[in-house]
């Protein structure tokens, strides 16, 4: 301990309302996927985290099991609420979202062979891809990286994305491979 | 009641298992799921699964939401609670006390090196998800401007993607992807 003793917290920025409310707002907003929706909210509108945090949060969840939204949820929550703010802020994004999609998978049947539906989803699933990969690249310019992250994020997304290797292969590689780097190059 | 219960308890036991096997999310699983929701406990038809999945994808919440939806169609509302309880539980439980493990190296090295070190991996494998789904979504050159300039529009401005959502569906309503 001694120097080792974080120093003590501030008071949380963020009530439970507020914590409820934005989780809420990104569980009922992600259509064809979430994380463009949780970068809005708590970067761009609440203000809660830079760039860069979000970033390396999402890192955080990406080698924890479980969704990345979920576990976002579960961090965020117990940083701001403990215990209490992580079921709060998985209450919104998940729980509350499970009864929209249940309605929406009954009327899923009679709607989805419509033609005109059929045409919107196409379009707007095209389009909630794009919101995706600007998200990254938001990501990737906020946090502005030195030019070997830069390089790792693009060996992943190689990896990953168009060689189509098996996840846990490219993040077995990758994760010890990146720490070993941070490790000699920090100060 | 006694079967149903029995039922419950199945999901629960089933969806729960695989959670702490979810690393990199639920759609690394998804081939485990499938094997074990249509094979091997016959509770849909491949169809059926491909049904769900794709509804997820287009539903709000988490992609992860398929598992409710799976949950809903062999039980109802109580699966549905329980298949989201089961797969997303002991993963948040987990991540719950590791967090709290890192964070008491709040003022040490090993933290800022771990953070650095994974932010870039996860930026990789967004970037991978949206080329993924946008592989699976582009099937014309006009869903591909679509793609772009979604792309576009969150990395270059500040324009709430709800507007960017409406438009592309109005734009394939209008013939475009």
């Amino acid at each position: 301990m001694g120097p080792e003793q974080p120093e003590p917290l501030p008071p949380s920025p963020v009530s439970r309302a507020t914590l409820f409310a934005a989780f809420l707002k990104i569980g009922m907003l992600g259509f064809g996927g979430v994380m463009p929706w949780a970068r809005r909210v708590l970067v761009e509108e609440r203000g809660w985290l830079s760039d860069r945090e979000f970033a390396e949060l999402i890192g955080m969840c990406q080698v924890l099991p479980g969704p990345n939204v979920v576990n976002l949820s579960v961090i965020l929550g117990a940083r701001w609420q403990g215990a209490i703010g992580s079921l709060l802020a998985l209450t919104g994004i998940l729980f509350v979202p499970v009864i929209a999609v249940i309605v929406l998978a009954t009327f899923y049947a009679s709607v989805a062979h419509s033609p005109i539906a059929r045409s919107a989803i196409g379009g707007a699933s095209a389009a909630a891809a794009g919101l995706i990969i600007g998200t990254a690249f938001r990501l990737i310019v906020g946090a502005r990286p030195p030019m070997r992250a830069v390089l790792l994020a693009v060996a992943v997304f190689i990896a990953v994305g168009i060689a189509q290797a098996p996840l846990l292969w490219v993040l077995a590689v990758a994760v010890p491979f990146a720490i070993a780097v941070e490790w000699r190059a920090a100060p | 009641m006694n079967t149903s219960f029995d039922l419950l308890f199945e999901i629960a036991w089933r969806f729960a298992s695989l959670s702490l096997l979810a690393i990199g999310g639920i759609n690394a699983l998804l081939p485990e799921i499938h094997r074990v929701v249509v094979e091997v406990e016959g509770w849909m038809t491949s169809a059926e699964f491909a049904d769900l999945f794709a509804l997820a994808q287009l539903a709000p919440g988490p992609n992860a939401m398929v598992v409710s939806l799976l949950g809903w169609k062999v039980a109802g509302i109580a699966g549905a609670f329980v298949a989201t309880i089961a797969s997303c539980g002991p993963s948040s439980v987990v991540c719950y006390f590791a967090i709290r493990g890192l964070e008491r190296l709040r003022n040490g090295a090993l933290r800022g090196v771990l953070q650095r070190a994974l932010a870039p991996v996860a930026i990789g494998l967004i970037l991978a998800s949206g080329y993924t789904l946008a592989r699976a979504a582009d099937r014309t050159a006009g869903a591909v401007l679509l793609t772009i300039c979604g792309a576009t529009a969150v990395a270059a401005t500040r324009v709430n993607p709800i507007w960017i959502l409406a438009a592309a569906a109005l734009a394939g309503v209008a013939g475009v992807a």
